[in-house]
């Protein structure tokens, strides 16, 4: 099947061939314009502009965790509509169907999971496969897991650790690896409530500075291509923004991925102690070039948080609205489901502003990332709306008028007239995360790049241009149309699948024989367990 | 021999293409299911398709399992971390049998996280719950700690008010040694289930809050039936709500009243019922209900039923995906006597084929 978009706009900042050219589609690729051969099928997407398929790099949309939100919350997400024929469950509120769906209508082809906790990957995969059409990824959670902790206070080579984190990344099927306020939740189950960068965590005496330039050094000899993806201590808390810079500079020249910012871009100046920081890590992020981080935009509403840091969430509890939530004490990081709502109060508005100043000083779009950490900042159907935010400042300056004028003064908010080019959207919702993640075959229109394609008619609404896309192809089928699903196709859980060491597998089965009395195929899983066609697909390690 | 018409032994399509019949004529369809991750997500993806209402065999059991994460939430630890950790364990009410094992497990281990050391264990002592199913586990270590004059809630009530003010109650038996082995816990855990009943375990989340505002303390929530909590989570992921829900407008509405199946045979609103049982649960006799269709392990016809169809048992004949509570999430089981009975997902893919001629989404 030879398929040609024709006349569109194309914006593929990667392969520098901006402006109208066609875009051909062969058996699911990329290709260069054939010659002498006609298509089977033209889509003329004149007045369009055409762009690689989006990809969000750090989205909560599956697993134990997001799962008990649904289930703390049945009031919040009554469903609606009947559903369109040929789109199964496409409807219900808040499902996995209507996550893929909802993804792909506005041009996301590929999202990343960002939080698994190892001992549950079969749940999380199982969820992740009845998420249709999209592509998805998860980062495997450790760092506040006693196998860890204890190699690292028993001065574990680094060949072992190495084995440890591939053993992990491979049995759970991850495509990277996270580390959530490294040792803080090891050290909350021994009453520790507040955990800094250089705390130690009980029993072990290991700090989460430690913790962290661990597992980063290890991801970096292993290859995974995505670096150490940090959620680093004290997130939320007035003063924070110190912590946050701490870690920045803990990278040393390497590799760093640090997960939503805004949250830690918090000092302590103002009436209220609570002011904007975003500034001055801006600055530090631009310093420091091995440094990429997503920002995690705070947008106004009813949302949940899900976080495995449960120190974190334990505290958040006493703002639970409503005023119900769960807390659960689990291997390694459990997990925390407090549900809030953002409101333009003078927090609100800070927490609003701080996430634009992060997305509008730090100049590289290759290193800032588009997530609202969804659903902690808001859920991720808020994305047109804060694509207009970054792509005009009188949206942003509209929006300014209805919040508190006293948080905003404490932010240069006001002060920044850049606007995001159409390009550079491409570069930081496309081109970047495909470039972090190690995923060479997409982010970009160039022949030998899987179909991943997202059109959007132009118009001077952006929010609209990019909340009903007009045509999405997602490995050359169609699959959206005029901003609805016509058709459900089942994408690919992306994985790297290091071999694992025989010495580690042996002692992982002696580990939870000894430790849990139970044998280790309790905690994994064959692929068959998934029950969809192929369900997986593998990515290289660098070598 | 798999498959029948009323007492008639039929070839399967000739079953299936009646049950496709059934359900397609069918206004008011009412599924009660139990099969393991895979047949519950099928089965839903067919309520949809047909506009069904559904629940657990055992939903009546599981409304209130569902309320407490709906309605209470609160402090939950998995076993497996509280085998390893928890330095005092207090059971409240019955347990559900099922879960005999896993506490029998937990008192022969020794926690080896914090320090390791001793684990202590409590036992709450009240006037019997009211719900069925359970049965009290002697636990030899255990000390008793309560009263048979109150119920179980009133005990726990009794035990938080002595917790804050630091001063046990002479009403209760045992509360001074209750009291000074919490204040030396590290990490203390309570069990329990829907068995405590609901008052019970609201009052003990009432308490763990309490508790964690200066010391760690949790719960293990153990539900009455592990393949029925795994219907749970499949239902909340594929539609957003757990059961009861039905699809009876198009879109899946979560209603613990409205969805309740058996009330809805009872008021003769539901006009078929669809029975699944991979345990060979028969479906409780009904005079003057709705039309029956049965999918059972059995190998003999279900009485009164207007089909029965064959099936096989997730781990046993076939491999599946269920919940377990000994590690708190779901568990991927291989066939234990692997035989050539249909699974449930096999039987409702053919029904979504005989009633659409596509592929079902799950
Ligand atoms: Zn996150």
């Amino acid at each position: 099947m030879l398929i040609r978009l024709a006349g569109g706009e194309v914006v593929d900042p990667v392969n520098g061939l901006a402006g109208r050219r066609d875009v051909w589609i062969k058996d699911g690729v990329i290709v260069d314009k054939p010659v002498s051969k006609r298509a089977d099928k033209t889509y003329d997407v004149s007045g369009c502009f055409v762009m690689a398929g989006a990809i969000d790099i750090h989205s909560h949309i599956g697993g134990g965790n997001v799962n008990t939100a649904r289930l703390l919350l049945p009031e919040q997400h009554a469903a609606h509509l009947r559903r369109p024929l040929n789109t199964p469950l496409s409807n219900a509120g808040w499902s996995t169907f209507n996550t893929g769906c909802l993804y792909a209508k506005m041009g996301f082809t590929t999202v990343v999971e960002p939080a698994m906790s190892p001992s549950s990957a079969l749940h999380t995969h199982m969820e992740l496969a009845d998420i249709p059409i999209i592509d998805k990824a998860t980062l495997a959670i450790l760092g506040n897991d006693d196998f860890l902790l204890s190699m690292i206070r028993d001065n574990a080579s680094p060949a072992m650790i190495d084995d440890y984190v591939a053993w992990t990344v491979s049995s759970s099927r991850a495509l990277g690896v996270k580390v959530i306020n490294a040792g803080a939740a090891a050290a909350f189950k021994e009453n520790v409530r507040r955990f800094s960068f250089d705390d130690v965590v009980p029993s072990y005496g290991v700090s989460s500075r430690t913790i962290v330039e661990t597992l980063q050094a290890s991801v970096g000899r292993l290859g995974v291509p995505h670096p150490l993806h940090v959620h680093a201590n004290n997130l939320g808390i007035a003063g924070n923004a110190t912590t946050a810079a701490e870690t920045i500079r803990a990278a040393d020249g390497r590799p760093l991925h640090l997960a939503h910012l805004q949250f830690y871009g918090y000092g302590t100046e103002g009436k209220r102690g609570f002011s904007s920081e975003a500034a001055r890590l801006a600055e530090l992020v631009n310093g420091n070039a091995d440094v990429t981080i997503d920002v995690g935009q705070v947008m106004f509403g009813q949302t949940v948080t899900i976080s495995s840091d449960v120190t974190r969430q334990y505290s958040g509890m006493r703002t639970a609205n409503p005023k119900k939530s769960i807390l659960i004490d689990g291997d390694g990081n459990g997990g925390g489901i407090v549900p809030y709502r953002y409101r333009p109060d003078y927090y609100g508005s800070l927490q609003w502003a701080v996430g634009l100043e992060l997305f509008l000083l730090i100049n590289d779009p290759w290193r800032v990332f588009f997530t609202t950490d969804h659903p902690n900042g808001a859920p991720f159907t808020a994305y047109p709306d804060l694509f207009e935010l970054l792509m005009r400042r009188d949206a942003r300056d509209a929006k300014m008028a209805e919040l508190d004028q006293s948080a905003l003064e404490l932010t240069t908010l006001a002060s920044i007239s850049r606007e995001y080019s159409l390009d550079e959207i491409a570069v930081m919702t496309r081109a970047a995360p495909a470039k972090l993640l190690g995923l060479d075959d997409r982010g970009h229109l160039g022949p030998g790049a899987i179909a991943d394609i997202a059109v959007y008619r132009k118009g001077q609404d952006v929010r609209k241009m990019f909340a009903d896309a007009a045509l999405v192809f997602k490995n050359g089928d169609l699959v959206v149309e005029d901003g609805v699903v016509t058709h459900y196709r089942w994408g690919k859980t992306l994985r790297l699948n290091p071999p694992p060491d025989k010495g580690i597998v042996r002692r992982m089965q002696a580990y939870h024989e000894d430790r849990y009395g139970l044998s280790l195929d309790w905690f994994t899983f064959q692929e068959t367990a998934i029950s969809r066609e192929n369900p997986f697909a593998e990515v290289a390690c660098r070598s | 021999m798999v498959a029948w018409i009323g007492s008639r032994t039929v070839p399967l399509s000739a079953a299936i293409e009646q049950v496709a019949k059934l359900l397609a004529t069918s206004r008011c369809p009412v599924f009660s299911l139990d099969s393991d991750i895979h047949g519950c997500r099928s089965l839903i993806a067919l309520a949809e398709r047909v506009g069904a209402t559904y629940d657990h065999v055992n939903g009546r059991d599981l409304v209130h399992e569902v309320a407490l994460h709906t309605d209470i939430g609160g402090f939950f630890a998995t076993a497996t971390e509280v085998r390893r950790r928890a330095d005092l364990i207090v059971v409240g009410g019955d347990l559900p049998t099922a879960h005999h094992d896993l506490l029998l497990s937990l008192a022969a281990s020794k926690p080896d996280l914090s320090g390791g050391g001793r684990r202590r264990w409590f036992q709450i002592n009240g006037k019997a719950a009211s719900a069925g199913g359970g049965r009290p586990l002697r636990l030899p270590k255990a000390v008793e700690v309560g009263s048979p004059d109150y119920p179980v809630d009133a005990v726990l009530g009794i035990l938080r008010a002595s917790l804050a003010a630091r001063k046990a109650s002479a009403a209760l038996a045992n509360a001074d040694a209750f009291l000074s082995a919490m204040a030396k816990a590290r990490f203390p855990v309570f069990v329990c289930s829907h068995l405590t009943d609901v008052p019970s375990l609201a009052m003990l989340q009432g308490m763990l809050a309490d508790i964690n505002k200066t010391q760690r303390a949790t719960a293990l929530f153990l539900p009455a039936d592990d393949d029925a909590w795994g219907m749970v989570l499949a239902s909340t992921w594929m539609t957003g709500f757990p059961p009861r829900t039905g699809f009876s407008t198009g879109s899946p509405v979560y209603d613990p009243w409205l969805c309740d199946v058996d009330r809805m045979i009872a008021q003769k609103e539901a006009d078929l019922h669809l029975w699944v049982s991979e345990r060979d649960e028969a479906p409780p006799a009904r005079r003057g209900g709705p039309p029956t269709i049965a999918l059972v392990r059995g190998e003999r016809p279900v009485a009164g039923a207007a089909a029965t169809i064959r099936i096989g048992k997730a781990g046993l004949d076939h491999d599946g995906v269920v919940y377990a509570s000994r590690i708190g999430t779901l568990r991927s089981v291989a066939a234990t006597t692997p035989s050539d009975l249909p699974s449930v997902r096999t039987i409702v893919s053919h029904l979504q084929h005989a009633l659409t001629g596509k592929d079902m989404p799950c």
